[in-house]
């Protein structure tokens, strides 16, 4: 259809003001939900931050003003959970993301049997973390005859490491396990992403010369760039959340070592019914996190 | 086009709008104007789900007209999935009439005024047919807030075969029970080829503090003070460091692993082991190839106070209850003779009325009769302390520290102070 | 050039291979412990023959047909977590694509908001929602196992992300073909992010089926209990029985296993559908 350029600006322009229109309808759904299910619930964690809502009396609900905060600052295990948290995650993130390019990268192929493999590396997330926490447990048992990882470093000739029982090496011991685990999740988002980039750009790098290794520079990364952004964005909030390895194998333990936040906000809210303060930690918890992703966002806007 | 975008969403808008006004509160009075009384106790065996039908039914043809009993199997995976729904009907005021809960959190629960006192369920002389060791786990502040229908023992499992090899003697009577010394020289005798002399952990969690708080017992104190205002100077107190420092021996010197395998005695890698009652049906089902033994729970050296565990869910009345009679009504027959030696029969535990082992004869007999042993003469409940939930966390975490090198005195006073601090800051003012 | 292809091929399947069966070790280990007797499971862990059932047969997966309603159970968890996820993807996309593709005030207010709920653990707002949900009276309802789940932020920021990839040509060539906003998305963007949807749901479909905490929180008695719910009954009995512990989970991870499968070829044809036909 052929317009004319006066025309085609109020085309332009009328579509301006149906697209606003079509926006706020498209946003509006997850809005309201986010809102209501979301949002609500999550002030009202701030809200109890101030009070010393002991979960047993609901009825005995004081507001109690900075009290929650300055036991906060004061308490080493809060220290300590923060500095685990920071810790897992600075780890994890570039072990887990490399591994799942890298698994991604390695199956994204048109061999025939790919999809066998795609299942294999996701096969973790399916498989329910309870069978995962005893089987770790069991892989990391501290004694080689019980142990199939200290079986398999006496056999090599080396010392028994105490894995989940030594506070030296428990966190790490979560890393690695937490990063096979995740791993798929983040192939198969990587998957997505190596989809959208067409097969002609491979094509006129390989005509302009570029060996395997230039074209996964030149064509690959930067067509992964927003997918790379999320994948990492992501996976460093999920990382701050842990909790589920914690609360399942190690209950923070073995002195200390893997006492994350999420799970420390769980203890002290449920377990020790200490609510008011496990919400205090809530909502530090959010700033800590919410200022890590926006600060990310910034640097990853600047590239 | 944005018509049928609009149609898509008012779709889903009513579709989720469907399922709204589903859920109801506690109904407490139904169509026929019956009262309804609601018990929550965990999700069980086929056989005690049976046992429930059974019985709910009965009860509801016995008192037509005036009362309908009901119940909701709740999820228990470790106690941990239990409390937290509990906790959550507690926010919400929507506690049902009757709640099972596990032993050592009755406490809780009467000290937070959650449930109500029963003392005048029951008559002096019914009263009487039930365990001392229940009552009491079930007693805070001079009531009674709960009544069970079973209860548990914890004894010293052993391999017959390598006890033999060792040339190593069981005690035949509880007065000969192991001292320390004596168990430990055992365990030490028995860790060799590739099997550890014993195993102290029960499970990483409420475990710990179920099976090893008889050390502090039997050595002269205990985790708390009576009244349960108080861990200083019980759980830290210089009997308790020293109870400590022995299992932590077991563990350092290689004669119990820090990290047992499932089933580690069951498969024949541990040559003793505290276990638990029911282990007995497990033992007998599961591993008829293994030639095994149960004696009483080892004692400490110097006044060799003879204890036990024990400890086991029980019922208690909640708050939100409004027809008191009817529930009087429910509770006086959820916990009959009848249906208390039924009960323990369908769950193949021991029993909490005297009564009740007139017709399970089996615990006459041994293994068996070890555990009623236990339980009539020997059995401590845990601490009735509305600061459990800390203590028993405290507690195990405290250990494991110890067992990973942390220094006894050290841990168990950061485990002390952290009780105190629970208690002084909810419970000391009221 | 045939040469090297073979040798390619060889390096191909034997690391693939190699790295797959480390991956695939424990679910492995679950199916084949759901067929061992019990005795069996927890014997020789030090050991390869760990992965190999002795005296292998169907009893727990009998035992567990016997003691609970598997099939109810699986059919419960089976409903909502579909009903989450078709309403999940609807309700993000068209979320995800007006923060890519309008402009419109609030737009990057919208986005950081999105970006920073993303932060909220379920741990810490799980009791004022528990109470929303009371108060709302849906308790023990399908509402509230499904409703507040609807709205993701994840999903939201995951279909920004993609939609922005789309080549704006498309769309100003929908627009100039006539087509509304709403008509180029349903039209013309959702038929070529196949790929988008098919990941979103899948890992929606995991994470929901394992769900285990909310819904013992909101969910009483059987009608509605859930598959995780049923499996960590097994869990609540002294002692515990690993054999239908196993068995159970085998028989969860089916379902995912089957999604899984059944939406690889969206993968396939991703590649198709993307670039500007002439």
């Amino acid at each position: 259809m052929i317009r004319r350029k006066g025309g085609f600006v109020v085309q332009k322009l009328v579509n301006k003001a149906s697209e606003r229109k079509a926006a706020y309808i498209f946003i509006f759904p997850a809005v309201v939900l986010l809102a209501a299910f979301l949002i609500y619930p999550s002030l009202q964690t701030i809200r109890y931050a101030f009070t010393d809502y002991n979960i047993m009396r609901p009825d005995r609900i004081v507001f109690c003003g900075l009290n929650n905060f300055i036991e906060l600052f004061r308490d080493k295990d809060f220290w300590i959970a923060v500095k685990n948290t920071l810790y897992f995650t600075v780890l994890v993130v570039p072990f887990q993301t490399v591994l799942a390019l890298a698994l991604a990268l390695l199956i994204s192929s048109r061999r025939k049997g790919v999809s066998i493999f795609r299942a294999a590396y996701f096969s973790p997330q399916v498989t329910s973390m309870v069978v995962v926490a005893i089987l770790w447990t069991v892989m990391y048992n501290s004694s080689p005859d019980s142990g199939l990882l200290n079986a398999l470093l006496v056999n090599l000739g080396l010392e028994p490491c105490g894995f989940l029982n030594d506070p030296d090496t428990a966190m790490n011991s979560i890393i690695f396990m937490s990063a096979w685990q995740g791993a798929g999740y983040q192939m198969m988002i990587f998957l997505a992403g190596l989809q959208g980039i067409s097969p002609e750009q491979y094509e006129a790098a390989s005509i302009d010369g570029a060996g395997k290794i230039a074209s996964f520079f030149y064509v690959t990364l930067p067509g992964l760039k927003n997918v790379i952004q999320y994948v990492v964005m992501i996976t460093v909030i999920q990382a701050m959340k842990l909790f589920t390895q914690p609360y399942v194998m190690t209950k923070g333990g073995p002195q200390n070592s893997t006492r994350t936040l999420v799970y420390y906000i769980y203890e002290q809210g449920f377990q020790k019914r200490n609510f008011g303060y496990a919400c205090a930690v809530a909502a530090i918890f959010f700033v800590i996190v919410i200022s890590l992703s926006l600060g990310m966002k910034k640097i990853i806007k600047a590239d | 086009m944005s018509k049928r975008v609009v149609a898509v969403l008012l779709a889903a808008v009513m579709v989720s709008g469907a399922f709204t006004g589903c859920g109801k509160t506690k109904e407490r009075v139904n169509e026929e104007g019956e009262s309804v009384i609601t018990v929550w106790s965990p999700s069980d065996e086929p056989a005690i789900e049976e046992w429930w039908l059974r019985k709910i039914e009965e009860f509801n043809r016995l008192y037509e007209g005036e009362i309908e009993l009901r119940r909701e199997a709740i999820v228990r995976a470790d106690s941990y999935a239990y409390e937290d729904k509990v906790n959550a009907a507690i926010t919400s005021d929507d506690l049902p009439d009757i709640l099972y809960v596990d032993g050592p959190n009755v406490s809780i629960y009467a000290a937070n005024e959650v449930t109500i006192p029963l003392d005048d369920y029951f008559s002096k002389e019914e009263w009487d047919d039930f365990f001392d060791s229940s009552k009491q786990q079930n007693t805070y502040d001079g009531n009674i807030y709960a009544v069970g229908a079973t209860e548990s023992s914890v004894a010293l499992y052993y391999n017959k075969d390598l006890l033999d090899e060792a040339g190593i003697d069981i005690p035949e009577s509880k007065e000969d029970a192991w001292t320390w010394s004596e168990y430990y020289e055992a365990a030490k005798k028995l860790t060799k080829d590739g099997v550890v002399g014993t195993n102290i952990i029960m499970d990483k969690g409420e475990g710990l503090s179920y099976v090893l708080e008889q050390f502090w017992i039997s050595n002269g104190t205990d985790f708390v003070n009576e009244e349960g205002s108080s861990a200083k100077g019980y759980l830290n107190s210089a009997e308790g460091i020293e109870a400590a420092k022995f299992l932590n021996s077991l563990i350092q010197d290689g004669y119990a692993n820090i990290d047992p395998i499932q089933k580690e005695f069951h498969n024949g890698r541990a040559a003793t082991m505290l276990g638990g009652s029911w282990e007995v049906a497990t033992l007998e089902k599961d591993y008829p190839d293994l030639n095994w033994g149960v004696t009483y729970f080892p004692v400490a050296d110097k006044d060799s106070i003879l204890t036990s565990p024990t400890g086991d869910w029980a019922a208690s009345v909640t708050k939100n209850v409004q027809d008191m009679d009817a529930v009087k009504e429910v509770m006086r027959f959820l916990f009959s003779e009848e249906n208390v030696t039924t009960y323990a029969q369908a769950i193949s535990k021991p029993p909490t009325r005297v009564s009740s082992y007139d017709v399970l004869t089996e615990y006459n007999e041994y293994p068996r009769s070890i555990f009623k042993e236990q339980l009539m003469e020997t059995g401590h409940p845990r601490p009735r302390t509305p600061s459990y939930s800390v203590l028993t966390a405290e507690f195990a975490e405290a250990m494991l520290d110890i067992f990973t090198g942390v220094d006894p005195e050290e841990a168990l006073n950061a485990a002390a102070e952290a009780v105190d601090k629970d208690y002084n800051k909810y419970y000391a003012n009221d | 050039m045939t040469k090297r292809k073979t040798l390619g091929n060889i390096v191909f399947y034997f690391g693939n291979t190699l790295v797959a069966l480390i991956f695939v070790s424990p679910l492995i280990w679950m199916i084949a412990s759901s067929l061992k007797p019990e005795a069996q499971i927890f014997k020789g862990l030090n050991s390869l023959s760990t992965f190999m059932p002795k005296d292998a047969s169907l009893n727990n997966y009998l035992e567990v047909f016997q003691r609970i309603n598997m099939w109810k159970f699986i059919g419960n968890s089976l409903f909502y977590v579909l009903v989450i996820i078709l309403l999940d993807l609807l309700v993000n996309s068209i979320c995800g694509y007006a923060l890519a593709k309008f402009e419109f005030k609030g737009k990057n207010l919208l986005l950081t908001l999105v970006i920073s709920l993303m932060v909220f653990p379920a741990e810490a707002i799980m009791l004022p929602m528990y109470r929303e949900m009371a108060d709302l009276g849906w308790i023990n309802s399908w509402a509230s196992l499904i409703v507040p789940f609807v709205a993701k932020c994840f999903s939201i920021y995951m279909f920004r992300q993609f939609f922005m990839d789309i080549p704006d040509e498309l769309l100003e060539a929908a627009s100039i073909d006539g087509c509304g906003p709403v008509k180029t998305f349903f039209n013309v963007v959702m038929p070529i992010s196949g790929t988008v949807y098919a990941t979103i749901f899948i890992l929606d479909f995991v994470a929901h089926w394992n769900d285990f905490m909310w819904p013992l929180l909101v969910v009483t008695g059987e009608e509605k209990r859930t598959i995780q719910l049923a499996i960590q009954t097994f869990f609540g009995s002294k002692p515990i029985n690993y054999g239908p512990i196993m068995a159970s989970l085998t028989i969860s991870a089916i379902p995912m296993l089957v999604m899984f499968i059944f939406l690889q070829k969206y993968y396939v044809e991703g590649i198709a559908s993307t670039g500007i036909k002439g």
